[in-house]
């Protein structure tokens, strides 16, 4: 069971960069593509029409999670305007009626909730958003690091917002353990047969070799055959209770910060920057 | 929260310590390979000396790991504290360097425009490498998060990025790919601490500028890539950086003049970027032949005078030696057997051209072929010898030229030229006299873009021109070992030490291996893991 759950952690912490490189192979020249006007005129459609089994905001129900699904079943803009105009033969995907505008509304909504949170107007205050990451309530700065500041326990945001929807983001601070994005991630105690205990978290590991990153932050190369005990935790070290631990605003100005950090962002460009 | 995470947050806050300091890399290659070419002084030479010529017969393969997406890896890897770290075209991987195992991955899927990368670069608790489209991106040694990623470049001006970056004390040094399609060619120094320009020096002066002159109306377009990382001094505080072919290539008459400063060798002062001086290899070229390889600095005795003196092994069929601190042409001795058009270089090192060798509508046979004697492969010098370890290739080729009016970007190098056969033979240069002490002839198709690292156990290794990997005897050039990786090699190995024993990796099209000595397998049993 472990060693499934591993597998499925692993697929999901490779899928994202797949589907947002499918995805800006093939970005649609639709007006209504990041036009905010047309995702709300899309976002209203779909609460109408679509909600009833996708979910508010596509967060899944009867009909599958549409942002989820798109970090492993990326689709370009055409093919989610034909799924939404044809429906899904076969599947409980029911065709459309609407003319090409509005269906170009829906796509561009259903682009804004599944692409990068970086692309789109986000609610929220990201300067308080930031005093909530770097600050000790929080503590989110002691596992996480941006642009070369913060902890090494946990992976790193300088690209968050840049690479995963505002929903994956929001779902991986309220429900941390939920998919277990873990592989790379275990808490491991090791027993060395020397006697040292090291404890940290596993980056890689096989029967064979172990890559730690240790209490003391360094990167430790071990040997699998000087191990006396392993202990790896199915949990994730990121804690529980942020829903309760945060208030309603601190979360969602947290999010708006976290949707802002994205390399290559336009004041980083060459041709257009401070350089 | 629970209490071991409370621990682990305490815990985990603190940053590693294991810094890689200037005067790390000042001192070169022990168990690590902290730097492209090993050395500033652009060796490829090893102090390691678990593996010898006698026990070399012994190598087997211990890892091997398959770079996601990989074909025609040109990155040679870089190792510290056990971690090596390889690149591909806008990606970096660390892998535990005794067991090949990923330790982090870093992918830019945003970059535009894949290609090549020859490598990374370490310093302080950094990992740095450059994108196809010029970042500079700096990342966590240990956990590969990013600490910066910074433009240096503007990639819709023709430019790419392909070179390991050098970092010397707190500069990273960077160049500019892109010559063969219209571009103009730079070497520039960038902060280690945030990525900010120090200072950019222009292959090509801007029109008006000294050296103008010697140009025609492309010159904003002129080219003089700096393909490949360059060489430093630390006691001259110079760099020496080698510059591309003149744009367009092979349509010469838009051109007329020496063209400078393509096809040179520049000593470049590391404070301020100040050219110290220059020396043009192929002054107004028209085969391509970038100055590629980097310049190799060694101290020697000529005409019974110690010199400072910097070894350059040129595309153009000819191997420099030059005084490295004031650029004076000492020697030159032909690098190949096969060179058609030049009878020999004049007493300032400049060719004396054979007439009518330049590219023609129907085509004209030239030796050295496009590619050239010899090209970027890594080249070792071993201070025991005292010998100049080279990848040579004796292969001739049509040249020709195009009716079609030169447009920068279009890739279009104002004609074509061929690069099929041939041979590729290993040369044992002796820089004191230029002469070969001994030579390997390789079987192939000329195709290879591989080169050598070279030891203190007395073992020479390189990729051969048919996929093999080869242990030569450094002294002799005798066969000691070879193995077949399957794959045309288009990188150079490295060799490393990590957990006490000694390793030599190298990237194929797809894949890194990394060799040792035999050793039977100690039985590891399965640990039960408790959670
Ligand atoms: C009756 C329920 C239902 C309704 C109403 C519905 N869908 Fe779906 N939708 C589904 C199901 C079920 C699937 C999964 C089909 C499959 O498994 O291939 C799906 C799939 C999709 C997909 C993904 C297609 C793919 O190939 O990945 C998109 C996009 C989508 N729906 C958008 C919409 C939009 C926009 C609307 C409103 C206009 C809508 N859906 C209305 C049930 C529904
Ligand atoms: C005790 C260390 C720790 C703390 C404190 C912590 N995290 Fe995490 N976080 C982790 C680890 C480890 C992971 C990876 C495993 C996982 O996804 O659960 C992670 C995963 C994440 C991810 C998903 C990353 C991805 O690539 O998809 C996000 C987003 C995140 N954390 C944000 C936060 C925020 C925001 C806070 C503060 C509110 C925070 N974390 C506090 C350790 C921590």
């Amino acid at each position: 069971m472990v060693r499934t759950m591993r597998l499925y952690a692993c697929l999901l912490l490779a899928l994202p960069l797949v589907a947002q490189h499918g995805r800006y192979l093939n970005e649609s020249k639709n007006p209504a593509i990041g036009n905010p006007e047309a995702i709300a005129a899309g976002g209203k459609l779909f609460n109408g029409s679509c909600a009833g089994c996708h979910g508010r905001d596509g967060a899944g129900g009867r009909g599958p999670n549409l942002v989820r699904r798109a970090l492993w079943h990326p689709l370009s803009d055409d093919a989610i305007f034909k799924s939404i105009r044809d429906g899904v033969p076969g599947a409980d995907m029911p065709p459309t009626k609407l003319p090409d505008d509005q269906t170009w509304n829906l796509v561009a909504f259903v682009h804004a909730i599944s692409g990068p949170a970086f692309e789109n107007r986000n609610p929220g205050d990201p300067e308080a958003g930031s005093k909530v990451f770097w600050g000790s309530k929080a503590g989110c700065s002691n596992c996480h690091s941006i642009r070369g500041k913060g902890g090494r326990m946990g992976p790193d945001l300088s690209n968050i917002g840049g690479s995963r929807p505002l929903a994956v983001i929001r779902e991986a601070i309220v429900e941390p353990s939920k998919d277990l994005f873990l592989l790379g991630n275990e808490a491991v105690t090791v027993t060395l047969n020397s006697g040292e205990t090291i404890k940290g978290v596993a980056r890689n590991r096989s029967n064979y070799s172990l890559q730690i990153i240790d209490r003391a932050g360094t990167l430790r190369l071990i040997d699998m055959a000087g191990v006396k005990d392993l202990a790896v935790s199915s949990k994730s070290p990121m804690p529980d209770g942020y829903a309760q631990k945060l208030t309603s605003e601190e979360m969602t100005d947290l999010l708006a910060f976290l949707a802002r950090q994205a390399l290559r962002t336009a004041e980083d460009t060459y041709s257009r920057g401070k350089n | 929260m629970n209490r071991a995470t409370t621990t682990l947050l305490a815990l985990f806050a603190i940053t590693a310590s294991a810094q890689v300091r200037y005067e790390d890399l000042l001192k070169g290659p022990g168990a690590d390979w902290t730097t492209y070419a090993g050395n500033y002084q652009g060796w490829r030479f090893s102090p390691l000396d678990q593996i010898t010529a006698a026990n070399a017969k012994t190598l087997v393969p211990k890892w091997v790991y398959h770079v996601p997406n990989a074909r025609g890896l040109r990155s040679s890897p870089v190792v510290h504290k056990g971690v090596l770290y390889i690149t591909n075209a806008n990606s970096v991987y660390a892998l535990d360097g005794r067991t090949g195992r990923e330790v982090w991955r870093y992918i830019d899927t945003r970059a535009k425009g894949g290609g090549v990368n020859r490598g990374a670069a370490l310093f302080a608790n950094r990992v740095y490498f450059t994108t196809g489209d010029n970042y500079l991106t700096a990342l966590d040694r240990e956990t590969g998060a990013v600490v910066f990623s910074k433009q240096f470049a503007d990639p819709s001006k023709g430019i790419s990025s392909t070179s390991a970056p050098l970092v010397v004390k707190d500069k990273v040094i960077v160049g500019s790919a892109g010559g063969d399609s219209g571009m103009r060619g730079f070497v520039a120094a960038l902060s280690a601490e945030t990525g900010e320009e120090v200072w950019r020096t222009y292959t090509i002066p801007a029109k008006g500028e000294k050296g103008s002159e010697t140009w025609g109306e492309l010159i904003e377009w002129g080219g003089g890539a700096t393909w490949l990382s360059g060489t430093y001094d630390p006691e001259l505080d110079t760099l020496y950086w080698t510059t591309g072919n003149p744009w367009p290539d092979f349509a010469p008459g838009t051109r007329k003049g020496d063209n400078l400063y393509s096809c040179s060798l520049l000593a470049l002062d590391l404070k301020t970027g100040k050219m110290k001086w220059y020396f043009q290899f192929t002054p107004h070229d028209t085969h391509d032949w970038d100055a590629q390889s980097w310049p190799v600095l060694i101290d020697l005795e000529w005409r019974g005078q110690p010199r400072k003196a910097v070894l350059h092994a040129n595309r153009n069929g000819f191997f420099y030696l030059l005084d490295r601190v004031t650029g004076e042409f000492l020697r030159g001795t032909p690098l190949i057997d096969k060179l058609t058009w030049a009878t020999g270089l004049d007493d300032k090192g400049r060719p004396v051209l054979i007439p009518g060798k330049d590219p023609t509508p129907e085509g004209n046979w030239v030796c050295p072929s496009v590619k050239g004697a010899t090209n970027w492969m890594g080249q070792s010098y071993h201070p025991g010898t005292g010998l100049l370890y080279v990848l040579t290739l004796e292969q001739c080729g049509f040249f020709s030229t195009s009716a079609q009016t030169p447009q920068p970007m279009k890739n279009f190098s104002g004609g074509g030229a061929t690069e099929e056969g041939g041979q590729v033979i290993l040369r044992a240069i002796d820089p004191k006299t230029g002469k070969r002490a001994w030579e390997y002839p390789m079987t192939g198709a000329g195709r290879m873009w591989t080169g050598t690292v070279s030891t203190r156990g007395g073992v020479l290794f390189s990729g051969d021109d048919d996929g093999h990997m080869l242990a030569l005897d450094a002294k002799t050039g005798q066969h000691l070992w070879h193995f077949n990786m399957g794959e045309l090699l288009t990188a150079s190995p490295i060799t490393y030490e990590a957990g006490g024993k000694q390793y030599v990796a190298i990237a194929s099209a797809s894949a890194v291996f990394a060799f040792g000595l035999y050793e039977p397998a100690v039985s590891v049993p399965v640990k039960k893991v408790t959670p």
